[in-house]
């Protein structure tokens, strides 16, 4: 079964964690690095993806005269993903406990864990 | 450059979805394959996957001794993710052309509902999420 475990901030959460001091940074991204390595051996890693920063963000709402509406504006308290791992696992419980293990390597952050939905993306 | 094209909705949106009739929903279907193929056949398509129902959502946070602690309990506003496009394109507004195709899809009564797509770029070669 796939699960995907989505990391979710908001704007002021993103540039709270640029503040970080570098080393602190490095040793975050180190754990995270482990944890994919982890994946990988244990055949479990399907995907990971990391989202640039939420200022680039655009939201399109169809278009006017051929040209894409866009708008870059969004609320405070909107949730940017910021990355995404996709893991292939016998049970959600294995996904949960993934999630726990990123989830303490990010200042506890919470992980979204969802099931994909594999019937519809194989009919595509 | 890569994009990544989401779908994002709230639980109400997603029961609206469940109740539309049969006709619209086989319309919205076909027309999402459609679109994906095209994608395909025009050599930018990277990825696409659909997510399972928010009410299948947990939270999981981390314990004192590293359990993880699930929570099924989202606010009314939480915006919950649908589904994702990854492209490879030359330019944002290739990008922002192809969601607004996405957007178009249509929905209830056939007519299309200006869904919003959220566009953003995605890191490659980087060192973000440990790769």
């Amino acid at each position: 079964m796939k699960y995907i475990l989505l990391m979710s901030g908001t704007r002021a959460g993103v540039e709270a964690y640029h503040a970080w001091p570098k080393q602190d940074i490095e040793a975050h991204m180190a754990v995270l690095h482990r944890i994919n390595q982890d994946l990988t051996e244990s055949g479990e890693f399907v995907a990971t993806q990391g989202l640039a920063e939420p200022k680039e963000a655009k939201v399109v709402r169809g278009e006017k005269n051929g040209v894409p509406v866009t708008d870059g504006i969004f609320p405070e308290s909107k949730e940017f993903l910021l990355g995404y791992w996709i893991v292939d696992v016998p049970n959600a419980e294995r996904a949960y406990a993934i999630a726990g293990r990123i989830s303490a390597a990010s200042v506890n952050m919470p992980i979204e864990v969802r099931q994909l939905a594999t019937h519809e993306a194989k009919s595509r | 450059m890569k994009y990544i094209l989401m779908m994002n909705g709230k639980r109400s949106d997603f029961e609206g979805y469940a109740k539309w009739s049969k006709e619209d929903l086989r319309a919205n279907v076909a027309f999402m394959r459609t679109f994906s193929k095209e994608l395909k056949d025009s050599g930018v398509f990277v990825s696409t996957e659909g997510l399972g129902w928010p009410s299948e959502a947990k939270l999981v946070r981390a314990g004192q001794n590293g359990e993880p602690i699930t929570d099924g309990v989202f606010p009314e506003s939480k915006e919950f993710l649908a589904g994702y496009w990854i492209i490879d394109v030359e330019s944002p507004e290739q990008a922002y052309r192809i969601a607004a195709r996405a957007s178009k899809a249509p929905g209830a009564g056939g007519k299309s509902a200006n869904m919003p797509i959220e566009v953003r770029p995605v890191l490659s070669g980087h060192t973000d999420l440990g790769l």
